[in-house]
């Protein structure tokens, strides 16, 4: 069994609405896997059926093995879970709030408080300790559900958009604490995000969802060079002028009021800069946040 | 016969109603001291200044005996209810405590039973403050007073597991004043104040279906020592209901938390 996760054909109804459309991937043990797609697009459902807190409405699901209709007491106390929304226990504070949890999990005693005290180092909230929940900042609260997630040492992480409104330097931090987990622990994680380099620069492989489906997946940079060409110029404020056309050298493409052009040689983009004078431009390699968007562009519902 | 109780694990359920409890000693002085206030001041009202009215005797008992028992159930069971209507809304719905809950092996079902263990427990701990009151107003003189417990028990695990599974359906907050205005309105027909026989006939009807009248008149019992035939039919009607509404309860919680 050489997979963490797999999922085929998995399939939600909510009443007469799908949100997740018969998908199917496996996650590999030790890998960090991402998913991304649209507001809506079933990335949290999809997450939540493999916590075993939302039950299939077709398909199946077996997570470390264990098959998600008949283990899912096993599967739930393998698995670590960071919600989209934020759930810490308010009426608790710091240290309660890792110490009643690890009683869910049965952790004897002695261990959950050793377990508590090293994870509040691990994220740097040893000093806040006594606090209460709600003095905590946005950052912080993450931080302790990250902890939260870990107490039981799960073999599985689920991080549902850890780092939304977070500020660049708490995002690099739990970066780090994820990367550092996963190679020190050989811990699997599955996050969704719709931050492209968040995706980009933590994970192995990821999936595009879009309308409860997958649209892409694989390694961000096949995925960089499969679905856009590697180069990208960008131009601002370019609504004014008329976007050149595709053709065998480029891709163009408008995006609100700048103008995009890919290519496989940045030389091609080079020549075109000369049609846009002194407007704002920026020529780099493409990146997953492209890819992104392309597929969004290029998708008919 | 598939029974939803049946899905419940007692450890799961008891590690929830330790996180209960803990946020309770954190706070037992308020949460002590309300519950005590108001049966002193429901003695004075009913028993003194209600009581200096009433000067017949019912089944022998004074007014200040009769009403001792309802004043206990009133706070105890209230008490239940407030913890599995207002406490269960918020930790589900506000604090998103159910939900962090059921991210772990804890089941929806013993969640829930560990819900209403706790809101018993409450009610437990209030009858234990309040039966001295009781006891120094005058209104208990049995030797059975301390069985008073056992009704109250019942009491507050029926009412509590409809409290909880009435919860499970509601989407506003608001929407608890009507069945709020439903549980106050019964209270008088349950014998709480005044003893049930005094309703016209079909009144007495809907008063003895409630189990609620069945808790105050088992109560009183305990307290005055008076016990009847009817209190054995009262005990097992009290006891097949408390277990319908705990099933209902740990359904109406799956159905609402897990989608
Ligand atoms: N409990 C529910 N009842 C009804 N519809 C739901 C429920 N949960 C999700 N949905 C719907 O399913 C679809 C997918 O939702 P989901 O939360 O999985 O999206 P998402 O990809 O996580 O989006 P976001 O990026 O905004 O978090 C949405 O259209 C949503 O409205
Ligand atoms: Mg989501």
């Amino acid at each position: 069994m050489n997979f963490a996760i797999e999922a085929k054909n998995l399939l939600k109804n909510f009443g007469d609405f799908r949100a997740v459309d018969g998908i199917s991937f496996n996650v590999r043990r030790g890998e960090t896997f991402a998913i991304l797609g649209e507001n809506g697009a079933g990335k949290s459902t999809t997450m939540r059926m493999i916590a075993c807190r939302s039950p299939l409405s077709d398909g199946e699901l077996f997570v470390e093995g264990f098959n998600i209709k008949k283990d899912e007491r096993e599967i739930r106390s393998i698995i670590g879970i960071v919600p989209q929304e934020n759930n810490l226990d308010p009426d608790l504070n710091v240290r309660e709030n890792l110490l009643v949890y690890s009683r869910y999990f049965r952790l004897e005693q002695e261990f959950a408080i050793r377990r508590t005290e090293e994870l509040l180092d691990f994220i740097r909230l040893a000093k806040k300790a006594d606090a209460k929940v709600d003095a905590l900042s946005g950052g912080m609260k993450r931080r302790l559900i990250i902890a939260r997630a870990l107490l039981h040492k799960p073999k599985i992480l689920l991080l549902d958009e850890p780092t939304t409104g977070l500020d660049p330097n708490v995002r690099q931090e739990i970066w780090e604490k994820l990367e550092e987990l996963r190679r020190a622990e050989n811990l699997t994680i599955v996050l969704s995000t719709h931050y492209m380099d968040e995706a980009e620069k933590l994970c192995q492989r990821l999936l595009v969802m879009a309308h409860g489906k997958i649209i892409a997946d694989g390694i961000p940079r096949d995925l960089i060079y499969e679905k856009v060409k590697r180069y990208a110029l960008e131009v601002r404020e370019a609504d004014a002028l008329p976007l050149q056309k595709t053709n065998a050298n480029f891709i163009a493409v408008k995006r609100g009021t700048a103008h995009l052009y890919f290519a496989e040689n940045a030389d091609q983009l080079t020549l075109l800069m000369q049609n846009y004078g002194s407007r704002p431009m920026l020529l780099r390699p493409s990146n997953l946040e492209d890819v992104f968007l392309r597929l969004l562009d290029t998708q008919v519902f | 016969m598939h029974f939803a109780l049946s899905k419940v694990d007692l450890i799961d359920a008891f590690a929830v109603w330790r996180r209960n409890s803990r946020v309770y000693l954190r706070l037992w002085k308020t949460e002590l001291i309300a519950p005590v206030i108001e049966p002193i001041f429901t003695f004075f009202a009913f028993g003194f200044g209600v009581g200096a009215l009433v000067t017949s005797k019912i089944n022998g008992l004074s007014y200040l005996s009769f009403v001792g028992a309802g004043v206990l159930a009133f706070t105890v069971l209230m008490r239940a209810v407030f913890e599995m209507t207002y406490g269960a809304y918020f930790r589900m719905v506000y604090q998103s405590t159910y939900d962090a809950i059921l991210a772990t092996p804890v089941n929806a079902e013993s969640l829930a039973f560990g819900e209403i263990l706790w809101a018993v427990t409450k009610g437990i701990i209030d009858t234990l403050f309040i039966l001295p009151l009781v006891i120094i107003f005058g209104s208990a003189t049995s030797a059975f007073t301390p069985l008073a417990i056992l009704p109250l028990t019942f009491g507050c695990l029926f009412l509590g597991s409809l409290a909880l599974g009435l919860t499970a359906h509601i989407f506003e907050i608001d929407h608890f004043n009507i069945f709020f205005a439903l549980f106050f309105s019964t209270i008088f027909l349950c014998g709480a104040w005044f003893p049930v026989e005094l309703l016209p006939g079909w009144l007495q009807i809907i008063a003895y279906i409630l189990p609620t009248t069945a808790v105050i008149d088992l109560t009183r019992a305990c307290l005055n020592g008076n016990f009847a035939f009817r209190h054995i039919y009262e005990t097992v009607y009290l006891l097949v209901v408390s277990f319908v509404l705990l099933n209902w309860a740990l359904r109406s919680i799956r159905k609402r938390m897990v989608v």
